[in-house]
C-alpha cells in the first residue's frame, strides 16, 4: 500500500527535483562521486620496493605500531608470549606434524634463501630485456631518422652545385665540338696538302728524269766524241803533269 | 587436536559446513590478476614466465586444432601445481588426494578426447588400437590389449595422481609420528628419521609438480593421438 502511494508520488517529486547538471560525477551539488581523476593514463607508478617486512612474515609497520608503548623488544615478547601460551595451554598441540611443518618450513626457507636473489634477478632480467627491446626499436626508428635526414641535406647541398656541373658539362661539350672541328680541319688541310705534294713531286720526278736523260745524252755523245788520238794526247798530258807534281812535291819537301 | 592418519585426507568441514570447495580456490588467490601494465612486478613477471612456458611446452606437438585446448590444460597444469604444493605445508587439506576428484578431473577431459578422435577422424582413432608392424598372428590379441590400454587411460590418470600425493602425505605423517616418538626415546635415532624426512619432503616437492606435469602432458598426449 505505502508501495503504491509512492508510485503514485514519484513523477511529481521527479518533476520536483532540479534538472540534472551538465558536469560529470556531480549527481548532487551537495555530494561528490568521483573522488580521483577517473583516468587511465599515464598510470601511476609503481613503487621500487616492495613493503618492507621483518623474518620474511610480519610487515615492519607492525614494529613501528609497537614501538612508543613497548619498544624494540616489544613485538617479539609478544610473540613468544603468545607461543608459550599457545603450548602451555595445548590450544597448539605438538604432534607428528609440527615435525612435518618444521621439515617443510625449513626446506621453503632454505629454497627462498638460496635461490631469492637468483629468482628476482631472473624475473628483473626479462623485465629490463622488454624494456631493452622497445628501447632498440626506438632507437633504431631514430637513427634512420637521423641517416634519412643527413642523406636529405647531402642532397641538398648536391642540388645547389648542379650549376656547376652543367656548366662543366657544358664545356666539355664545347670542347669536344671544338676539338672534332680542329681535327677535321687538319683532315682538310692534310688532303689538300697530299693532293699537292703529289703533283709537286711528279713535276720534280719529269724534271728529274730530264735533268738524268739529258745528262746521260750529253755523257754518251761527249763519250762518243772523244777519238782515240785524243785519248792519248790526254792521257801523255795527264802523266807530264803528274810528273811536274811530283817534281815539285819533292822539291818542297 | 589428537590427529589420526585419516585426517588430512577427509574432506574439511567447519561446523557442518564443507569447506572443499574454498580449499580448492584458495590456490587461484596465489596468483594476482594481472594489470595493464606493461611491465609487472616481479611476480606477475615470473607468473607470466612460467605459463608461457608451459603453454609453449603442451601447445608445441599439437596442430592447430589442438591449440583450442590451451586455455583448459595450462589452467588445469597450474591448479594441480599450486593444490599439491600447498598441500605439503602443515594442516592443509590436498584435494588431489581425493580419488572423486581426480576421476572428475581425469575421466570427462579423457572422454573429451576419446570423442574428438571418434567423431573427426574415427578410421584414424580407431587405427590407433594397432600399432604399426604387428606380425598378422598376433593382431586379434593385440587389439584387444590396445582397448584395454585405451579404456583404463582415465582409471589410470585418476589414481596415478591421487595414489602419489595420498602416498607422499601418508608417509610424511608416519615418518614424522616416528620421530615424535622416538624423541624422548632415542634422540639419535629421532634425528636419523628428521633427516630421512627432510629428504622425503624434497622428494615429495619434487613429486607434487611432477605428477601435475605428467597428468597435463598425458592429456596433452591423447589429445594429439586425436585430435
Amino acid at each position: 500500500m505505502l508501495s503504491r502511494l509512492v508510485l503514485r508520488a514519484a513523477p511529481a517529486a521527479l518533476r520536483a527535483l532540479p534538472p540534472p547538471p551538465v558536469a560529470v560525477g556531480v549527481l548532487h551539488a551537495t555530494r561528490q562521486l568521483h573522488t580521483t581523476q577517473q583516468s587511465l593514463a599515464p598510470l601511476p607508478p609503481l613503487p621500487e620496493k616492495g613493503g618492507e617486512v621483518r623474518h620474511g612474515l610480519i610487515p615492519e609497520e607492525f614494529f613501528q605500531f609497537l614501538y612508543p608503548k613497548t619498544g624494540v623488544t616489544g613485538p617479539y615478547m609478544l610473540g613468544t608470549g603468545l607461543v608459550l601460551y599457545l603450548l602451555s595451554k595445548e590450544i597448539y598441540v605438538i604432534n607428528h606434524e609440527t615435525v612435518a611443518a618444521a621439515c617443510i618450513l625449513s626446506v621453503i626457507i632454505y629454497g627462498v634463501k638460496k635461490f631469492g636473489p637468483d629468482v628476482a634477478a631472473f624475473a628483473d632480467k626479462l623485465n629490463e630485456e622488454k624494456i631493452a627491446k622497445a628501447l632498440a626499436v626506438k632507437n633504431e626508428a631514430i637513427d634512420t631518422l637521423q641517416t634519412a635526414i643527413d642523406e636529405e641535406k647531402k642532397e641538398q647541398w648536391r642540388v645547389e652545385g648542379r650549376t656547376y656541373l652543367f656548366d662543366a658539362k657544358r664545356n666539355n661539350v664545347a670542347m669536344l665540338l671544338e676539338a672534332n672541328y680542329r681535327e677535321r680541319l687538319m683532315m682538310v688541310y692534310n688532303e689538300v696538302k697530299k693532293r699537292l705534294d703529289y703533283q709537286v713531286a711528279m713535276q720534280t720526278l719529269k724534271r728529274q728524269k730530264e735533268q738524268d736523260h739529258m745528262i746521260q745524252w750529253v755523257e754518251k755523245n761527249v763519250v762518243q766524241s772523244i777519238t782515240p788520238q785524243q785519248q792519248k794526247e790526254s792521257i801523255a798530258k795527264c802523266i807530264l803533269d803528274l810528273k811536274a807534281l811530283s817534281k815539285g812535291a819533292h822539291a818542297t819537301l | 587436536m589428537n590427529l589420526s592418519f585419516f585426517d588430512q585426507f577427509m574432506s574439511p568441514s567447519l561446523l557442518g559446513i564443507p569447506l572443499v570447495l574454498i580449499s580448492m580456490l584458495f590456490p587461484m588467490l596465489m596468483f594476482p590478476s594481472l594489470n595493464n601494465r606493461w611491465i609487472p612486478n616481479r611476480l606477475t613477471t615470473l607468473q607470466l614466465w612460467l605459463l608461457h612456458l608451459i603453454t609453449k611446452q603442451l601447445m608445441t606437438p599439437l596442430n592447430k586444432k589442438g591449440h583450442k585446448w590451451a586455455i583448459i590444460l595450462s589452467s588445469l597444469m597450474i591448479f594441480l601445481l599450486t593444490i599439491n604444493l600447498l598441500g605439503l605445508l602443515p594442516y592443509t587439506f590436498t584435494p588431489t588426494t581425493q580419488l572423486s576428484m581426480n576421476m572428475a578431473l581425469a575421466f570427462p577431459l579423457w572422454l573429451a578426447t576419446l570423442l574428438m578422435g571418434l567423431r573427426n577422424q574415427p578410421s584414424m582413432s580407431l587405427g590407433h588400437l594397432l600399432p604399426e608392424g604387428t606380425p598378422t598372428p598376433l593382431i586379434p590379441a593385440l587389439i584387444l590389449i590396445e582397448t584395454t590400454s585405451l579404456l583404463i587411460r582415465p582409471l589410470a590418470l585418476g589414481v596415478r595422481l591421487t595414489a602419489n600425493l595420498t602416498a607422499g602425505h601418508l608417509l610424511i605423517q608416519l615418518i614424522s609420528t616416528a620421530t615424535t616418538v622416538l624423541l624422548p626415546i632415542m634422540p639419535t635415532v629421532s634425528l636419523l628419521t628428521t633427516a630421512i624426512l627432510l629428504l622425503l619432503t624434497i622428494l615429495e616437492v619434487a613429486v607434487a609438480m611432477i605428477q601435475a606435469y605428467v597428468f597435463v602432458l598425458l592429456l596433452s598426449l591423447y589429445l594429439q593421438e586425436n585430435i
